[in-house]
C-alpha cells in the first residue's frame, strides 16, 4: 500500500531541474503566502469583530442615555404634576387651577405625551388633559397601569405598551401607548384621599428611537424587553406574535449588562444587554456570527486579489530564478546529450562559476576520451593487421611449394615456354602480394593477382576448370583490400570445382552500382548446404580440407577493419548447382590519401569522408 | 523547456483570468445590489382599511430584503383604471406586482398578458375564472368560512333562534369573488334557521350611501360584509340607530373597531390582513429570487372581536398591525 503511494509520487515527480527548482520555490513562496494571508484574516477579522462590537455598545450606551433621559423627563412631568398641580391644590375648590397646570405641562410636552389623567381610587376620573369624552366605561381599575400604580404604593409603575383605552378623540384611532402610573395623595375638600396619577407616553417616541438605530440590513439588530423578558419593542414585534419569528428575550431579561454567547434557533449570535435604569428594561443588540462573516466579504475578498496578485508575482518570479539558475546546466547537459547521440559539438561552458568549471571538466574529459579511443583504435587496426599480415604470408609456402614442383615437373619435361608462363604468372602474383607493403590496392591489380593465380592452378589442375572475367572497366580504379579475391577462388577450386571433370567453371564479375562495387565469385561446383554457408562466415576455427586454410572470415574481417560493418561477404549456394560469394566495398577511387586512410581503418576514413 | 514555459504561461493567463473575475465581483459588490422592488396595487390606496396590509407588506420587504412601492389609487376601480396603473408600476421599474383584483370583465386577459412579463400576486380577492385555471397564486381569507362564522356568531346571540327575524345584508360589490364568497357562506349558515333577508345592497359609492341605506325598509339584524360597508353600516347606526337593528359585519379597519368600541357593532370579524401582506409579499419575493419557485396560494385566518374582549392582548396586537 505504502509502495504503491510511493510510486504515485515518484510518477509525480519532476525530472528536470528547473521545473524542480521551479516546483521548491513555488511550494515554499505559495505555503508562506496562505499561512501569512490565513494570519492576516483571521487577526483582521478578529479586530472587526471587536470593533462591531465596541460599536455595538457605544451604540447601545448611547440610545440607553436617550431613552433613560426620555423616561427621567416623563418621571419629570409625573412629578411636577403630582408635586406642583395635585399637591398644591384642592380639587373641590381648585378644580380650574389643576387643570391649567396639566394644561401647561402637557402641552409643553405634547410631542411625546399622549395624555396625562388623575382618578380616584374607585377608578373615576377627576381631571385628564387633553380634555377628551371619556369612555363610556373604560374600568380602570382593571386596567394593568392601574393595578400596577396600586400594587408599587411607593414607587412609579411603568407599564408594557398598550392601546390606550380611555377616551374617544373622535378620530377613530387607537393609540399605542406605555403607561406612568403612580399612586398619588390628593385633596378633595380637603379631605386626603388616594388616587392614580396616569402619564400615557406616545408608544411612538421609544420606537422612533430605536428605529433610528434598527437601520442595518445586515442582520444585526436591537430590541428592548422589561425584566421579565416581556417585549416592548422588537423590529418584528408582530412576526413574533405571528409565531413566523422568535426572540430568545426572557432569556436576555435575565443576563447582566455585558456581552454574551448564544445559540438560538440554531444560530450563534453575540447579545449584548444593557440595562434602563429605574424602569430595569433591557436593551438587547443582537449579532449574529453571519453578520461578522458579511462583513469581512470584502476583506476576504480583498485578501484573495492580495494573494492572486502576489501569486502572479511569484510564479513570474520563480520562472526567472529558475530559469536563471538551470539554463547553464541545461545548456551543457543538452550538449552533452548531443555529444552522446553521436554529434560532435562544443560542450557548453559558461553560467556560474562551478558549472564553467564542469564545462571544462567535460570538454577535457571528451577530448581525453576521443584522443584514447583514435589510439585504442589505431592499436587494434595495428594489431589487426599484423595478424592478418601473418596470415597473408602463410599463403606463399605452401602455394609456392605446388607452384615450383608444377615447374620442375615442366622444365623435366622440357615444356620450356609453359614453364615461363608459369614463372612469369608467379612474379605476377608475387609482386601484387608484396605490393610494397601496402594494404590497399586498385581492383585492376587485385583482378591481376586473381588472374596470375588461376593461370598457376590452371597449369597445376590440367585445365579441369575454366575461368572467366567480367568486370566491368569502370571499377578498376576503384580501391579494395589485396588478396580477397584468391582466397575465394582457392576455395571455388578446392570446394566447387576440383572434383569436376573438365566442365568446371569459375566466373569472376565486378559491376558498381549507387557507389557499392560487387566483385563476385560464381562457380558450378557441387555447393553447399545451408548449413554449411552459415559456419562459412561465422567459424573461424574450422579446420580446412583443402588450401592454404585462410578462410573467408578472414577475408569478411580484413574488409571491415578497413571499410566498416556494413561491407563484406555474403555466400549463396545451393547443393549440385554452385557457389556465389560476393564481395561489397565502397566504390573508393584509389588516391594516395584514401590508401592512407583506409588503411588506418574505417573510422579514420569515414573521418577523412565527412571531412 | 517548452512544456515549463508552457506551464508558465498557463499558470500566469489563470491567474490573471481569477484576478479579473475577482475583481469584477469586488467591483459589483461595491457598487451595491439593487434591491427587486414590488408595487402593490389595492383599491382606494390610502383608505384607513389596508394598515395592517400595509404594514405586513412593509414588515416582509425588510425581511426579505426588497423595496415595496405602493401605488396611489383612489376611488373605486375599473378594468380601464387597473390597466393603467399596472402599466404604470412596469414602466416604474416594478419587478413584480401585488394586485388587488377588480371583477370586470376582461381582467383575468389583462393580468394573464401582464403576468408573462412579471410575477403578479393577487390579494383580498380572486379573478373569477382563476378558480379552476390557478393561473395567478391569491393570499386571502377564508371568506366563505368568514361568511359561516359571521352566521354562526349572530346565532350564538340569539340562542341559536332567529327564526322570523328579518336581516338586510350590506356588500360593496356583489360581483367580486370575495364578497360572493362571504355572502354565500353566511346565508349558509343561516339556512333553516327561519330567518329572512329582507334586503341585500350593493355597489354603492359615494354619497349615496347614506339615502341607499335609508330607503331600505326595516329590518332586525343588518349584516356587513366587508370594510366599506361596515364602516357605512356603522356611520349610518351611529345616527340613525337603524331602526333598532343589530349590526354583525366584517372589517378591518380602525373605524370598524370603533364602531364595535362604542357599541353600534354587536361582533366584528377580523381577517388577518397583516399575514395577507406578509405573505404575499413574501411569496412573491421568493419567486423573483429564484426563477423557478412556484408561488403559492395562501389562506389566512380571521379573528372574531366582541366589545367585552376588544382590549384583550391578542385583540390589541390586531390593532397595534390596524394603526401602523
Amino acid at each position: 500500500m505504502k509502495n504503491k503511494y510511493f510510486r504515485r509520487l515518484k510518477r509525480l515527480k519532476p525530472r528536470g531541474i528547473q521545473s524542480t527548482i521551479m516546483l521548491a520555490f513555488s511550494v515554499i513562496s505559495f505555503s508562506i503566502m496562505l499561512i501569512l494571508g490565513t494570519v492576516m484574516y483571521i487577526r483582521f477579522s478578529a479586530l472587526s469583530r471587536q470593533e462591531i462590537i465596541q460599536s455595538t455598545q457605544k451604540l447601545m450606551e448611547q440610545t440607553g442615555d436617550n431613552l433613560e433621559d426620555y423616561l427621567l423627563s416623563m418621571r419629570r412631568i409625573s412629578d411636577a404634576v403630582y408635586y406642583n398641580v395635585v399637591k398644591e391644590n384642592d380639587f373641590s375648590s381648585q378644580n380650574k387651577d389643576i387643570q391649567k397646570g396639566m394644561n401647561l405641562l402637557y402641552e409643553a410636552n405634547r410631542d411625546n405625551l399622549r395624555s396625562i389623567a388623575i382618578y380616584n381610587s374607585y377608578g373615576s376620573l377627576i381631571a385628564a388633559e387633553p380634555v377628551a369624552l371619556q369612555k363610556e366605561d373604560p374600568d380602570v381599575t382593571r386596567q394593568e397601569w392601574y393595578k400596577g400604580a396600586m400594587n408599587k404604593m411607593e414607587n412609579m409603575y411603568f407599564s408594557t405598551p398598550h392601546i390606550q383605552n380611555l377616551f374617544y378623540d373622535g378620530t377613530y384611532r387607537y393609540y399605542w401607548v406605555i403607561s406612568l402610573s403612580r399612586v398619588v395623595e390628593i385633596t378633595d375638600n380637603r379631605e386626603s384621599k388616594t388616587g392614580v396619577l396616569l402619564v400615557d407616553m406616545d408608544y411612538s417616541g421609544i420606537s422612533r428611537m430605536l428605529n433610528q438605530i434598527n437601520t442595518l440590513n445586515n442582520g444585526q439588530y436591537y430590541y428592548l424587553c422589561d425584566s421579565n423578558g416581556k417585549i416592548i419593542y422588537h423590529l418584528r414585534q408582530m412576526q413574533i406574535s405571528d409565531g413566523i419569528f422568535s426572540e430568545n428575550s426572557e432569556v436576555a431579561a435575565k443576563y447582566k449588562d455585558g456581552v454574551y454567547d448564544e445559540t438560538f434557533d440554531g444560530e450563534r449570535r453575540k447579545v449584548i444587554v444593557n440595562t434602563i435604569s429605574y424602569t430595569g428594561w433591557k436593551l438587547v443588540g443582537v449579532i449574529p456570527y453571519s453578520t461578522f462573516t458579511d462583513g469581512m466579504i470584502n476583506m476576504r475578498y480583498f485578501i484573495a486579489m492580495i494573494m492572486l496578485l502576489m501569486a502572479m508575482m511569484l510564479v513570474f518570479i520563480n520562472r526567472v530564478v529558475s530559469v536563471r539558475i538551470s539554463r547553464p546546466i541545461l545548456k551543457l547537459n543538452d550538449s552533452v546529450m548531443e555529444y552522446e547521440a553521436g554529434e560532435k559539438p562544443e560542450i557548453y561552458i559558461g553560467g556560474f562559476l562551478e558549472i564553467r568549471h564542469l564545462g571544462y571538466s567535460i570538454q577535457r574529459s571528451y577530448e581525453q576520451i576521443d584522443t584514447l579511443m583514435k589510439k585504442i583504435v589505431l592499436e587494434q587496426n595495428e594489431r589487426r593487421k599484423s595478424e592478418l599480415d601473418a596470415l597473408q604470408s602463410q599463403i606463399n609456402p605452401h602455394f609456392l611449394y605446388n607452384a615450383l614442383d608444377s615447374i620442375t615437373w615442366m622444365v623435366e619435361g622440357e615444356r620450356n615456354d609453359d614453364a615461363v608462363f608459369m614463372i612469369s604468372q608467379l612474379a605476377k602474383l608475387f609482386r601484387i602480394s608484396l605490393s610494397k607493403g601496402r594494404t590497399v590496392i586498385t581492383i585492376k591489380d587485385e583482378l591481376q593477382h586473381a588472374e596470375s593465380y588461376m593461370n598457376i592452378q590452371k597449369v597445376r589442375y590440367k585445365n579441369a576448370f575454366s575461368i572467366i572475367f567480367d568486370v566491368e572497366s569502370s571499377i578498376y580504379s576503384y580501391c579494395t583490400v589485396k588478396l580477397i579475391l584468391q582466397p575465394i577462388l582457392e576455395n571455388a577450386i578446392n570446394y566447387g570445382v576440383s572434383s569436376m571433370d573438365d566442365c568446371g567453371e569459375i566466373k569472376v564479375i565486378g559491376r558498381e552500382e549507387d557507389g557499392i562495387v560487387t566483385l563476385s565469385v560464381e562457380d558450378n561446383g557441387i555447393g553447399m548446404s545451408e548449413e554449411e554457408v552459415s559456419f562459412l562466415l561465422t567459424d573461424s576455427n574450422r579446420v580446412p580440407k583443402h588450401g592454404s586454410g585462410i578462410g573467408l572470415v578472414n577475408v569478411n574481417n580484413r574488409i571491415q577493419i578497413l571499410f566498416g560493418k556494413e561491407y563484406g561477404i555474403s555466400v549463396k549456394s545451393e547443393p549440385d548447382e554452385g557457389t556465389t560469394v560476393s564481395i561489397r566495398i565502397p566504390a573508393v577511387p584509389y588516391t594516395e590519401d584514401n590508401r592512407k586512410s583506409l588503411e588506418k581503418g574505417y573510422i579514420f576514413w569515414q573521418e577523412r569522408k565527412e571531412r | 523547456m517548452k512544456n515549463g514555459k508552457k506551464s508558465f504561461i498557463l499558470i500566469e493567463v489563470i491567474l490573471a483570468a481569477l484576478v479579473i473575475v475577482l475583481s469584477f465581483v469586488m467591483v459589483r459588490g461595491r457598487s451595491g445590489k439593487d434591491f427587486d422592488k414590488i408595487s402593490v396595487i389595492i383599491e382606494n390606496s390610502d383608505d384607513n382599511q389596508w394598515s395592517a396590509l400595509k404594514y405586513g407588506i412593509k414588515m416582509a420587504a425588510k425581511d426579505q430584503g426588497v423595496e415595496v412601492f405602493f401605488s396611489s389609487t383612489a376611488g373605486d376601480f375599473t378594468a380601464g383604471k387597473l390597466k393603467n396603473t399596472i402599466e404604470n408600476e412596469l414602466n416604474n421599474g416594478a419587478d413584480a406586482i401585488i394586485v388587488q383584483p377588480v371583477s370586470a370583465p376582461g381582467i383575468e386577459k389583462l393580468l394573464k398578458k401582464m403576468e408573462k412579463k412579471i410575477p403578479i400576486m393577487l390579494v383580498e380577492n380572486n379573478v373569477e375564472e382563476n378558480k379552476d385555471s390557478c393561473v395567478f397564486s391569491v393570499t386571502q381569507a377564508d371568506n366563505y368560512a368568514m361568511g359561516i362564522a359571521l352566521a354562526e356568531e349572530l346565532l350564538k346571540d340569539y340562542s341559536g333562534n332567529i327564526e322570523g327575524k328579518t336581516l338586510g345584508i350590506i356588500s360593496k360589490s356583489e360581483h367580486s369573488e370575495a364578497a360572493r364568497n362571504r355572502e354565500l357562506g353566511f346565508k349558509d349558515g343561516i339556512k333553516r334557521t327561519g330567518a329572512r333577508v329582507g334586503w341585500s345592497v350593493s355597489d354603492f359609492s359615494g354619497k349615496e350611501k347614506e339615502n341607499f341605506l335609508a330607503n331600505q325598509s326595516k329590518v332586525n339584524i343588518v349584516i356587513a360584509l366587508d370594510d366599506d360597508s361596515l364602516t357605512t353600516a356603522g356611520e349610518y347606526a351611529a345616527s340613525n340607530n337603524f331602526h333598532g337593528a343589530f349590526v354583525y359585519g366584517i372589517g378591518n379597519s380602525t373605524e370598524a373597531i370603533h364602531y364595535l368600541d362604542i357599541g353600534i357593532l354587536e361582533c366584528l370579524l377580523v381577517p388577518d390582513e397583516f399575514s395577507v401582506g406578509y405573505q404575499s409579499l413574501t411569496e412573491i419575493s421568493k419567486r423573483l429570487k429564484c426563477y423557478f419557485y412556484k408561488m403559492q396560494s395562501k389562506m389566512v385566518s380571521y379573528d372574531i372581536i366582541r366589545r367585552e374582549e376588544l382590549f384583550s392582548k391578542e385583540n390589541q396586537e390586531i390593532l397595534f398591525t390596524m394603526s401602523q
